[in-house]
């Protein structure tokens, strides 16, 4: 079985829209993989015209809401940075070990990297003697955040669409459905970049390396 | 062999179960009639809801794919009419109509629900146009959307490959694939363009100028060219099977700006008593503040009348429906309450391919003077600021001057409550008749008399509510004049119009009262007071007022006899201003037995001038023969003469 990687576009966000996005890009990735029996939610954005859907399993909307305010944590301690979720999908091999000890063996699939650039708020220049310009440089600001956030709706949904024909080309490495109740198929799990850049990258080669499938390392 | 033909048989059933999922999933999310994504209300048993992941009864149709859906009768009346062989394609088309906006009462309001209920009817019957006749009105329709799901099948030859897997994993491989493909399906739906628009349309629920319908066919008429360099492609990847593949893909619209951003501006339903081009219109009522903001106000409604431009037939809020010219006029409807601002006048339903002359002109407003671009159409051109109060100032003035147009003439062709009867000046041509007649019916209790008198200059109106306010004097003036000319061309030359406005525009009278008239900042209450207007413009102003003062200067018949015999007594001889006395006596009796409609009151000012003529040529005559033969004669027969000229004079009476 192949791991899969898709590196998804990286989407310039501001502080206030991490939360709407991330959503909407986790809950896309794991309602093409919730392949038990689902019962769609329909969710509106509130800040772009886009509508995602959720696998509807309270389990998952609690896990992923967990994440991501760990991830905003995360920024706000590391701001202007740019930082990669990876959302991985993983079968569960028990791994005979020693009689002593039973090694549960994580054999990822799939790797899903949500690339996020979180730009910090520009400052408004100080005020200046002349009111007229503090006043240009506020409308400058809601003119460029309005840009920002057309462009921001349109990336969203060109990440959205990646996803989509990411999911229907590549379908021979999904394992088998499991025959088992619930609606998460395959076991998942959302790696948030650490605290240092440095062991975040090192995780990453962990598990990569763990996998143990050359592949992946393309 | 068994399991191979088990195997082709659930095979087939996955085929035939994908056919049946993508199109619930489709039409789910492009039929307005569904219900709308109400996760806490009612649901049917087994649909979905939003907080429960796991539900103790599930339909067995939602167990396929792993994809339990809302209930959706479309999909299924559409799958049980459609059902064909696996081989046929499945060709779902997402149609965006959009209905002309021609205001029936009638027939709006039920075409909400025809519409739900067209939609699956017209897929039984594949018939589209003829439910579209059956309407009524004019729809136009745009396939926004076209899904294609068919199943290719391979050769024969080719079928038995891969068959060194179990036939078990393949098909599970393939029901998993199918399901991943379902899934895409399910998200790309909502990812269209076509997917706000159902959005708008199902959870407003206000009605709406357009209307998503489908229709599900095996065969279609491929688009054209043109067509299809409008339409992106999305395009599923295809599910092996062990005998062909599973396609799905789509055309689509990339871009209905135009319907969304219509849908962003949603009106609730609401009678329009006026439409553009009626002389119930009354552009001015839409304006009451516009003394105040030069323009702003105009601009607000205008601006939102560009949102429905004629190309998107959409209805505009009854505050709009200015703008757009009347197919037909009703100029008596009952009048909507004239004191509210911008509230139009009823009775006249928006025509949609005058909204956009309205837009243009909306755009000039600000400078006035339209612009010669803002050319006239025979259609009425929406009647932006066409000033009631001048029209009706001057109209009342001619009441002084019972000048009376056939209101025939004015009733049987209303296409000349479109045309202004102004002369061909270009700043006019976008104002209309239609203000006047909004006038006339916000003031039914104007006496008929009055108004046949005021319909003469062009049914004008016969004054402005209170409580609008003329925008400008000379929109006054352009209305007017457009309207007096061109109601009555067999009796008016327009050059003579033109010319006499132009000189006669030192002639119009009463300046004060003009003020006062024309003062934008006043309501026009009493027409009768101001008498005439300030022409603005020379041509349309002067035309105006011109005329106005004709009218009053033409005196009543009986007053120019009185007037002539008055003249003639200074003059002449006593035999001469008898004889003319009774000359001036006669007419009356003349007139009687001629049969001549001279001396009637309701006689054209031209007429009576005609007739009247030839009375004092008659007059002359007699009075030339009398002198001549007096002249001729000496004193002594004078007295006989006399005799004779008063026999001769008896014998005209009884000649005429």
């Amino acid at each position: 079985m192949n791991c899969e990687v898709c590196n998804l576009k990286e989407l310039e966000v501001e502080h206030y829209e991490i939360r709407e996005v991330l959503r909407c890009v986790l809950h896309t990735i794991i309602f093409h993989r919730a392949l038990g029996l689902v019962r769609p939610k329909e969710i509106d954005l509130e800040l772009f015209e886009i509508t995602y859907v959720q696998c509807g399993d309270p389990e998952v909307e609690k896990k992923i809401e967990e994440k991501i305010e760990q991830f905003i944590g995360w920024v706000e301690k590391h701001p202007n940075k740019k930082s990669q979720i990876c959302l991985s999908f993983y079968e569960v091999k028990n791994k005979h070990g020693s009689w002593f000890s039973k090694q549960i063996e994580q054999l990822h699939w799939e790797h899903w990297y949500i690339n996020l650039n979180v730009a910090q708020q520009p400052k408004v220049q100080s005020v200046k003697s002349h009111n007229s310009k503090v006043v240009d440089t506020g409308e400058n600001n809601l003119e460029d955040r309005s840009i920002r956030r057309a462009a921001l709706e349109a990336s969203l949904r060109d990440v959205l669409f990646q996803i989509i024909r990411f999911v229907n080309d590549k379908k021979e490495h999904v394992p088998p459905i499991p025959n088992r109740e619930g609606v998460i198929s395959f076991p998942y799990e959302i790696i948030l970049p650490s605290s240092s850049d440095s062991a975040f990258g090192m995780d990453m080669i962990k598990r990569m390396l763990q996998t143990g499938h050359p592949t992946m390392l393309s | 062999m068994a399991s191979s033909h088990s195997d082709s048989a659930k095979m087939e059933q996955i085929i035939t179960e994908f056919f049946a999922k993508s199109l619930h999933i489709i039409l789910e999310s492009r039929s307005p009639c569904i219900s709308s994504r109400n996760f806490s209300g009612e649901h049917i048993v087994s649909s979905p809801s939003s907080s429960s992941s796991s539900s103790s009864s599930v339909r067995p149709r939602d167990k396929w794919f792993n994809l339990a859906l809302r209930e959706c009768p479309e999909a299924l009346e559409n799958l049980d009419f459609w059902h064909q062989s696996n081989l046929e394609p499945m060709v779902v088309d997402v149609v965006l109509v959009k209905r002309v906006i021609n205001w029936d009462p009638a027939n709006f309001y039920p075409k909400a629900e025809l519409f739900r209920n067209l939609s699956s009817k017209e897929v039984y019957s594949n018939c589209w146009n003829s439910d579209q006749e059956e309407l009524g009105n004019g729809r136009s329709e745009k396939i926004i959307e076209r899904w294609i799901v068919q199943y290719e099948a391979r050769k024969a030859k080719d079928a038995g490959k891969g068959s060194k897997r179990s036939s078990s994993n393949v098909l599970s491989s393939i029901y998993k694939k199918s399901i991943l493909l379902l899934r895409s399906l399910y998200l790309t739906v909502r990812l269209l363009p076509a997917y706000k628009i159902f959005r708008d349309l199902n959870l407003t629920g206000q009605i709406r100028s357009f209307s998503l319908a489908h229709r599900v066919s095996s065969f279609v008429e491929p688009f054209t060219r043109r067509e299809e360099a409008e339409m992106q492609r999305f395009g599923f990847a295809p599910v092996d099977t062990s005998s062909g593949r599973l396609c799905l893909s789509v055309l689509y619209r990339s871009s209905l700006s135009d319907v969304s951003s219509e849908a962003s501006t949603p009106m609730s339903p609401q009678l329009i008593p006026d439409y553009v081009g009626s002389p119930l219109a009354d552009p001015l009522k839409r304006f009451p503040s516009l003394p105040v903001s030069r323009g702003s106000p105009s601009s607000l409604p205008f601006s939102r009348r560009h949102s429905w431009s004629f190309d998107q037939y959409r209805a505009s809020p009854p505050s709009m429906t200015f703008s757009p010219s009347p197919t037909h006029s009703e100029p008596y409807a009952s009048a909507s309450n004239p004191s509210s601002s911008r509230f139009p006048p009823p009775g006249l339903p928006p025509h949609p391919p005058e909204v956009s002359h309205a837009h243009k002109y909306n755009a000039n407003f600000d400078e006035y003077y339209p612009s010669p671009t803002f050319s006239p159409s025979p259609s009425p051109s929406p009647p932006i600021y066409v000033p009631g109060s001048r029209l009706s100032g001057a109209l009342l003035r001619s009441e002084s001057a019972p000048v009376n147009i056939p209101a025939t003439k004015f009733l049987n062709s209303p296409t000349l409550f479109k045309n202004q009867n102004l002369p061909p000046s270009p700043p006019l041509k976008g104002t209309r008749y239609g203000p006047s007649m909004a006038d006339k019916s916000m003031y039914p209790s104007r006496d008929s008399a009055t108004v046949d008198k005021m319909s003469f200059v062009g049914r004008d109106d016969i004054g402005r509510p209170s409580g609008l306010k003329i925008p400008s004097e000379s929109s006054a003036n352009i209305s007017y004049s457009r309207s007096s000319c061109r109601s009555f061309p067999d009796d008016f030359d327009e050059s003579e119009y033109t010319c006499a406005f132009d000189v006669d525009e030192d002639d119009v009278t009463d300046p004060g009262s003009r003020a006062d008239l024309f003062d934008k900042r006043r309501h026009v209450h009493d027409p009768l007071q101001s008498g005439s207007f300030m022409p603005i413009r020379k041509s349309q102003g002067a035309a105006v007022g011109a005329l106005v003062d004709m009218l009053k200067k033409a005196p009543p018949l009986h007053q120019d006899v009185s007037n002539l015999a008055t003249a003639s007594q200074g003059s002449g001889s006593e035999t001469w201003s008898n004889t003319f006395h009774e000359y001036c006596q006669t007419p009356k009796s003349i007139s009687a037995q001629d049969g001549t409609s001279s001396v009637a009151s309701s006689a054209f000012l031209v007429s009576k001038t005609t007739a009247d003529a030839l009375e004092e040529l008659k007059g002359y005559k007699e009075m030339k023969n009398l002198l001549l033969s007096q002249g001729g004669t000496s004193r002594s027969r004078s007295v006989t003469n006399h005799a004779a000229a008063v026999e001769s004079a008896d014998e005209g009476t009884v000649k005429f």
